[in-house]
């Protein structure tokens, strides 16, 4: 009874903490503390510095600071400019004609940057300006930007990936190999979205474009090249097992860096402006992961996960229950929480529970993924909502109903999942043997 | 040992807890007299931050540069010995130096939802988060030096293949000695390459997370003091 009673007081300071504005990796120690003083003598401080240690000074998270440098870098070159102007020649034949490149361009940038918001930004300025001009709904420009954006969490490099590898212990390449085709799927799924637009609503299509030349069209070409370098050398380069995803980061730096300095967008400015956002991203993310460390150990003395694993375990329910189940708490979770904080508030939990249930551990960091992105663009907490709302001054309520049908399709992504789960499996299991 | 052992005749917590939170209070109601006075001190403290920042900028170049060198020398057949853990090592300082000065940004996130009711929130859940939070960071930082302490007295010397010349060991610890022990210490150096001594590295988690504790009794003093505190707004991921 006592240690029921204890549990109640460990989850009261845990939703009491987080939920009056504590800084999430703050809170989580205080709840850690809280936790370690109820069900274990030994002494709380002490194990707390050693485990933080360990984890702060490890070399997997090396490759966290250096993508968000990456990003970073990206985000303050002239590449917007570039993608629109490169994708498009490409996407002006198709059905939709240049809404796609929304889809296309945030693919395309999430292949080099980790974050769903900077890929939001990016991609927006640019076409958000230029689709309006063109004619397109408000709407499909919105919701499409709103829903495509979140594929920066999902193509690799993704911050959310790191984090959650770093948490659970697991190799980052083979995440980062895992999201691919479930990246280029939900991008198809959002395109298929564009078509069906264009031939359900033929009233809303704007004057079509002039026509262009193939030549012309080349030249136009030639913007992405860069770009395209830049995915193949981080992607490539991990996929093909000549780099650890630390040092297909490094080289995605200095590769921003050398595309910056080509493209005569690299000032002093710049590049300290980069450098310190960088840090800051890092230091924010960091601070989180300790906070996180520090209350896995304690959750293992409160006994919490092996009673909840064994619980699920008596009640044998089949994977895809539990997965039904989980997709909707984390829903709900990221009603009132970012992506990253419920990752690392939740693994230490939801981890025994699901490699009891025997569910692929690389395929459910995916999983993670499509359901955070998820929660991304719904109200009332939803960073690619807030970012929107930035850029075109509309009401968080109206960005959030243009991206309802995303949210649609995001949740078809995990049926997809679940009924293929291959999608995300198969890379990383064969990946190059050399690979790491 | 006593975590919390007495200091000038009261126990360490009444120095590191209470004291913070007296002036915390004191600069409440005396507001209109403690504005002037701290003004120029907040003005200081902000350099610090930044300056503070700036280094953890300095270290993530070097893990970039330590990551590009281990890259060169396996293509070139070069052992370069520890690289992984001096990665590590830059990692943790990036992250730790970096604290106080995330937060004086906004970087750092929260469960914001409280906080945005309406302006009687924003100040009250504001001045208990920057409480419990300089709370927490306080404790963190008493237990960061303590096994940053204990690693030094220990000896406790790396797991991994890294090294370092002992003159670089010499070296910082002058900044932590008396001007009378400099000979000693300095007479013990040979320009031998030892083991990494973990103090070394720990080095960094204690200034760090000492700031970030700063930090947040300093915000806190401003959110009571002028009814907002520097912390600007939340950025996003």
């Amino acid at each position: 009874m006592t240690e029921l009673y204890a549990t109640f007081i460990f989850l009261f300071v845990l939703f009491l903490l987080l939920g009056s504005s504590v800084w999430v990796g703050l809170a989580l120690m205080g709840v850690a503390w809280v936790g370690m003083e109820l069900f274990t003598a030994r002494p709380a401080g002490d194990a707390m510095i050693t485990t933080i240690w360990t984890g702060a000074s490890s070399w997997t998270l090396t490759a966290l600071p250096l993508f968000v440098w990456m990003g970073e870098i990206l985000f303050r070159t002239r590449l917007s400019q570039d993608l629109f102007r490169g994708l498009a020649p490409w996407m002006r034949w198709l059905p939709g004609g240049l809404l796609h490149t929304n889809i296309a361009g945030c693919t395309l940038f999430a292949a080099v940057s980790g974050s769903s918001a900077a890929t939001l930004t990016t991609v927006g300025k640019m076409s958000i300006p230029e689709l309006r001009e063109r004619g397109y709904p408000e709407y499909m420009i919105i919701g499409t930007l709103a829903g495509a954006a979140t594929l920066g969490l999902m193509i690799p490099p993704s911050l959310t990936l790191i984090v959650y590898g770093v948490t659970i212990n697991e190799s980052i390449t083979k995440l980062f190999m895992a999201g691919v085709l479930p990246g280029l799927v939900l991008a198809g799924l959002f395109m298929t979205y564009i078509f069906a637009w264009h031939y359900l609503r033929p009233h809303e299509r704007p004057e079509p474009l002039p026509k262009m030349g193939f030549g012309e069209m080349m030249t136009e070409s030639r913007f992405l090249i860069p770009v395209l370098m830049l995915v193949f050398v981080v992607i490539g380069s991990m996929y093909f097992g000549w780099a650890t995803a630390t040092e297909a980061a490094a080289v995605g730096v200095v590769g921003a860096l050398l595309l910056a300095s080509l493209q005569r967008s690299l000032t002093l400015d710049t590049f300290v402006a980069s450098l310190m956002g960088a840090t800051r991203t890092s230091a924010m993310i960091a601070l989180i992961l300790m906070g996180a460390a520090f209350l896995s150990l304690a959750m293992g003395f409160t006994g919490l996960p092996r009673a909840l694993a064994g619980l699920i375990d008596t009640w044998n329910l089949s994977p895809v229950v539990l997965i039904a189940v989980l997709t909707l708490f984390y829903l709900v979770l990221g009603m009132f929480m970012d992506g990253l904080s419920s990752v690392v508030l939740t693994m230490a939990i939801v981890e025994p529970m699901i490699r009891s249930a025997g569910i692929d551990v690389i395929w459910f960091g995916i999983f993670l993924v499509v359901v955070i992105e998820t929660a991304q663009v719904t109200p009332p907490i939803g960073f690619n909502l807030f970012v929107l709302q930035g850029m075109t001054k509309h009401e968080i309520s109206y960005i959030a109903k243009t991206a309802i049908p995303m949210v649609v399709l995001m949740l078809l992504m995990v049926v997809i999942l679940v009924v293929w789960p291959e999608l995300a499996t198969w890379l990383p299991e064969n990946l190059s043997k050399n690979a790491r | 040992m006593n975590d919390w052992a007495a200091f000038l005749g009261l126990p360490l917590w009444f120095w590191l807890f209470i004291l913070p939170t007296i002036l915390a209070v004191g600069a409440a109601v005396f507001r209109n007299r403690a504005e002037p006075l701290l003004t120029p001190i907040w003005q200081r403290l902000d350099r610090v931050y930044t300056a503070f920042g700036a280094l953890a900028a300095c270290f993530m170049s070097v893990i970039l540069l330590i990551i590009i060198a281990q890259m060169v020398a396996r293509w070139s057949n070069v052992a370069f010995q520890g690289s992984t853990e001096f990665a590590g090592y830059a990692m943790a300082a990036t992250s730790f130096f970096a604290f106080a000065y995330a937060l004086n940004n906004g970087a750092h996130i929260r469960v914001s939802i409280l906080l945005n009711i309406n302006d009687f929130t924003r100040k009250w859940v504001d001045i208990w988060a920057l409480f419990i939070a300089s709370i927490i960071a306080t404790y963190f930082a008493r237990y960061a030096i303590k096994t940053n302490v204990l690693s030094e007295m220990l000896n406790d010397r790396t797991q991994g293949q890294d090294q370092v010349p002992d003159w670089v060991l010499a070296a910082v610890s002058t900044l932590g000695t008396w001007p009378t022990g400099w000979g000693e210490l300095w007479g013990r150096v040979t320009g031998e390459w030892v083991f990494t001594p973990v103090w070394l590295p720990q080095l960094p988690m204690s200034i760090g997370t000492v700031l970030l504790a700063i930090a947040l009794w300093d915000n806190l003093i401003r959110l009571v003091v002028t009814g907002r505190s520097h912390i600007a707004s939340e950025t996003l991921i």
